[in-house]
């Protein structure tokens, strides 16, 4: 189960930060735009933070089944990824309702011309890259570049994930090589797998979030 | 009840709905699974319209007879897993008879779960097996029905049967036919193939010669080099019509099945071949964004003005794209334009006319990625198979323009459609991902591959309408799109750092410290979007635009905060290699992007700067307006937040208030700055003017400033001790001011009613 714990502490880091954020957005963001003489209404369901989410990484590195892990009710038997709302998810924490919207273009990584446009769109990123491929890994450097180079900033909210972390016997980058990186990076580190029963993120949100 | 087992599924029915399955019938109603020996089926009960055997099919769907027919309830069954022999048996049904759509579906996704080979060996066992069998009437059918089966195998794929030198699987056909069906029509068609193939596999051969001979592209650049076609002066629609042309050949030859996920994002790099023709599609995609990258940057010296024209140039030939429908290349056209490189270059975008900037934010709309890329797919689905583009969203005014003149001239508008493909390849991706190969021990998963099939068949519809483009190859612009040299990643943020710069002392290296993101700064990304009434509409706070409508006089002015985002990093100077020495040898230092974040001044300065303000730096500021948060990110007005009552429409436990500055400066440039905050009903006095002291940027300590509401004729100071919550008079504006504490005979405490600016 030690997977599992390194995605739950993950992303228990996450939703505290994520908690911070919607708070403080609350305050600000409620009275940006629809202030009606100094007072506002508590948000309603059209009015909730949206996180922007983008998976970037090489093809074939298993990042749509991180897109899939981490929304849980894509495992649902119908499962249709044209419809509108496929890889949004409205999540409470604390009951506080807010909108992730993960932006994977899985498939697409060839299309090199359009990936800084959707770059620029994150709020934040998943630097993904499989342990069975070296390459994949060394390309993160890459992606990393392009990222604060089309964001403008010396950095940005990410997390490094190693992927494929299952396939013991054809695993090319160790754990050590990965958490180097994302030591490099400033960044935090998890590995995962799609092989593992999927892994409820949202569910371990809410624990967290209760048993605190 | 008889056990008719009708399969209700066509291309328009999979267009239509979004679900290939029946769920969404109100007819149709799930029955349960059945199983037998290696497969499973999911049963239906249908309600249909009793058909008397006397009336004719279609005489019996007149309406004012309806309501005399009885319905009757038939169970349909689908084959939702099996095994491959099992799913090849089922190409016939229970009567011998062909499944038309089954096959369809089969025949588009088998190569994700087997080999050609294995299919007709398969079907020719099956065949053999049926022979030997006891000769009743439904032998004879279905022998017949694998007869048909290969029929439709050899018509709609030609290309599994197509292996050079020795088409094997073709010469394993003519065996069988020899052997079983001499002299029938499939053998003619089968013999027809191999001597199709074998005449094609010469003039490929012949092809590569020449293409050996003939140099690709222009070889001496210099002298040819934009001959003929000069960028800009060049006629946008005949580029749109040539750029069409282009991808209309890629397009049209696209082997649909090749994107499936099994094959083009679970292909190996060494077998890139299975997706040849998918790969040929990116590669043209990637040269028309090149193009366009390289147009813009490739003379440094040009002035931002004539740059600006190579822009509007590209735009006017996106929309021309657009009326063409094709989005393949309206994309990369939109994304070249919105690579990195171009993108920064701020002058030369404000050269640009308004209605330019507005078209070009219009056709960028199309491609937007808010849910999920809705609006592609919808025009699309409009548009696919339509005759002329129409859709155009209600604020989108250049093109609904664009879209009236053209219905006007209503001479040459049988246009065919080339999608982009990479949403195709993203949602294949997607269901590769989500859904299981196999189900029930290792039974092969065909509800899987009918979900597939929904999206080839989209594919395989637009191929159909791309055939509708008749465009004539110009030469001269096949060699103008040849000559141009393309610049890679890295060559094109130098380029464009020479053209423009970054502001100097803000690189990276100059910095020379690493440092850490918390993910606290993940705040100073957040955006609402929701908080325009139809989302997908809200075009996206984009610096070109901006910098010709000016600043919005408004709160979210207010909203955005002037708190230091250098309180998110902390310093790793400790850590003996920095990332950025590797980065720095991939990019020279000066091409390093800069960032605001750690500059002192605060974002909201930046922002207020005067209007076409420089560099970089503002860029980044005014796209992305950073939220007013803290280092401890433990603001006590997260108390307020977590009470339950938030996230229902009652009373409020809150306001939210604004607060301004009071300075002793003057206005700046007459804006009026506001900070909104969030008062919850357990706060006090000091607890507030903290609140309003990070959003306002303001060090130091609460005791020294004091917090009033601004009413009408008066202001009201809050004593230190009021629960700021109650004490407020909610009858008026909830505006406040915070000033520093004076002293006592300060002549300063006649403040004006209006709203102080706040100047740093």
């Amino acid at each position: 189960m030690l997977r599992t714990v390194a995605w739950t502490d993950s992303w228990k880091n996450v939703k505290q930060e994520w908690q911070i954020m919607i708070g403080r957005r609350q305050s600000s963001g409620g009275g940006g735009g629809r202030t009606r003489g100094g007072m506002t209404r508590p948000p309603n369901n059209d009015n909730l933070v949206t996180f922007k989410l983008v998976v970037v990484g090489d093809g074939g590195v298993g990042k749509s089944a991180i897109t899939i892990q981490f929304f849980q009710r894509l495992f649902v038997t119908d499962y249709d990824p044209t419809i509108e709302d496929s890889y949004i998810q409205h999540t409470e924490i604390d009951k506080q309702w807010c909108i992730l919207d993960v932006l994977d273009t899985a498939g697409q990584e060839e299309f090199s011309a359009m990936r800084e446009q959707y770059m620029r769109k994150g709020d934040g990123f998943l630097l993904v890259y499989s342990v069975t491929d070296k390459q994949s890994y060394e390309n993160v450097m890459f992606f990393y570049t392009q990222i604060l180079r089309v964001k403008d900033k010396d950095a940005c909210p990410m997390l490094l994930v190693a992927n494929k972390v299952d396939l013991v016997h054809l695993r090319k980058v160790t754990e050590e090589q990965g958490r180097e990186l994302a030591h490099q990076l400033g960044i935090p580190y998890i590995e995962t797998s799609a092989k593992d029963p999927p892994l409820n993120v949202d569910a371990a949100f809410h624990e967290v979030g209760e048993t605190k | 009840m008889d056990e008719r087992a009708t399969e209700y599924l066509d291309f328009s029915f999979c267009l239509n709905f979004r679900h290939s399955l029946p769920l969404l019938q109100p007819t149709w109603r799930l029955w349960g699974e059945e199983r037998g020996d290696g497969v499973i089926y999911t049963v239906y009960l249908k309600k249909v319209r009793y058909h008397r055997p006397t009336r004719s099919l279609s005489a019996s769907d007149s309406d004012d007879e309806i309501s005399h027919l009885e319905w009757e309830t038939v169970r349909v069954r689908f084959l939702k897993a099996g095994t491959v022999q099992r799913l090849v048996e089922s190409l016939a049904n229970d009567d011998g008879e062909l499944e038309s759509t089954y096959i369809n579906v089969f025949l588009a996704t088998y190569r994700a779960f087997t080999t050609p080979r294995e299919v007709l060996e398969l079907l020719l066992a099956r065949y053999d097996a049926l022979d030997e069998g006891s000769g009743a009437l439904t032998g004879e059918q279905h022998r017949k029905t694998l007869v048909q089966a290969l029929h439709v195998w050899l018509d709609a794929y030609p290309g599994d049967w197509k292996s050079p030198p020795n088409h094997p699987l073709l010469s394993r056909l003519l065996d069988f036919t020899h052997r079983r069906l001499p002299g029938s029509e499939l053998e003619l068609k089968a013999r027809h193939r191999l001597h199709r193939f074998q005449r094609e596999d010469q003039i490929d051969s012949c092809m590569v010669y020449d293409n050996g001979r003939l140099p690709r592209g222009s070889p001496d650049p210099i002298v040819d080099h934009w001959a003929n076609y000069s960028f800009p002066e060049v006629p946008h629609r005949h580029f749109a019509e040539q750029l069409t042309r282009m991808d209309a050949e890629v397009f049209k030859k696209l082997i649909a099945h090749q994107c499936l996920g099994a094959v083009w994002s679970r292909r190996d790099r060494s077998r890139s071949h299975d997706a040849a023709t998918v790969l040929a599609t990116v590669n043209q995609f990637n040269a028309v964004s090149l193009r366009v990258i390289s147009t813009i940057l490739m003379d440094p010296t040009t002035k931002p003005q004539e740059r600006a024209r190579i822009l509007e140039t590209w735009i006017d030939i996106a929309q021309e794209l657009r009326v063409l429908k094709n989005f393949s290349s309206l994309k990369a056209i939109v994304s070249g334009l919105q690579s990195n490189p171009v993108y920064r270059l701020e002058k030369c975008w404000q050269c640009m006319p308004r209605e330019k900037h507005e078209l070009f934010r219009e056709l960028e709309r199309i491609f937007s990625e808010e849910n999920n890329a809705w609006t592609q797919r919808e025009l699309l689905i409009k548009e696919g198979t339509a005759k002329f583009a129409d859709t155009a969203g209600r604020s989108d005014r250049h093109l609904q323009k664009l879209f009236q003149k053209q219905n006007t001239h209503a001479g040459n508008i049988s246009y065919g459609t080339i999608p982009y493909l990479g949403t195709f390849l993203t949602d294949l991706t997607m269901i590769d991902t989500a859904i299981p190969d196999t189900i029930a021990e290792g039974l092969i998963n065909f509800d899987k591959r009918r979900k597939e099939f929904e999206v080839l068949a989209r594919i395989r519809l637009l191929q159909g309408a791309a055939n509708a483009y008749n465009f004539s190859t110009d030469p001269l612009f096949d060699r103008w799109f040849h000559s141009v040299v393309v610049l890679d990643d890295r060559e094109a943020y130098k380029l464009s750092c020479q053209i423009e710069p970054p502001p100097p002392g803000n690189t990276l290296s100059n910095r020379g410290k690493k440092k850490q993101v918390s993910m606290l700064s993940l705040i100073s990304l957040i955006r609402t979007r929701s908080r325009s009434p139809v989302p997908r509409e809200k075009p996206e706070p984009r610096l070109i635009l901006q910098s010709h409508q000016g600043h919005r006089k408004n709160d979210s002015i207010a909203s955005t905060s002037s708190s230091s985002s250098s309180q998110f990093y902390c310093d790793l100077d400790s850590l003996p290699s920095s990332p950025h020495n590797s980065l720095d040898r991939r990019t020279s230092p000066s091409q390093m992007s800069s960032s605001s974040s750690s500059s002192s001044l605060p974002s909201l300065d930046v922002s207020l700067s005067s209007g076409g303000g420089s560099g970089a730096t503002n860029q980044h500021n005014r796209l992305i307006p950073p939220t007013a948060i803290t280092a401890n990110g433990n603001s006590p007005n997260l108390v307020g937040l977590s009470s339950p009552s938030h996230s229902h429409k009652s009373s409020p436990d809150f306001y939210i208030i604004k607060v301004t500055m009071e300075s002793d400066n003057v206005e700046t440039e007459g804006v009026v700055l506001y900070k909104s905050i969030m008062l919850s009903n357990n706060e006090r006095t000091p607890q507030v003017i903290r609140n309003a002291m990070l959003k306002l940027g303001i060090e130091g300590s609460p005791d020294q400033y004091t917090l009033a509401q601004v009413l009408p004729d008066r202001e009201m100071v809050l004593p230190n001790s009021a629960n700021v919550y109650y004490a407020v008079n909610t009858a008026h504006n909830l505006n406040f001011i915070l000033r520093p504490r004076r002293e006592p005979n300060d002549s300063a405490t006649e403040s004006p009613k209006s709203k102080t600016s706040h100047k740093r």
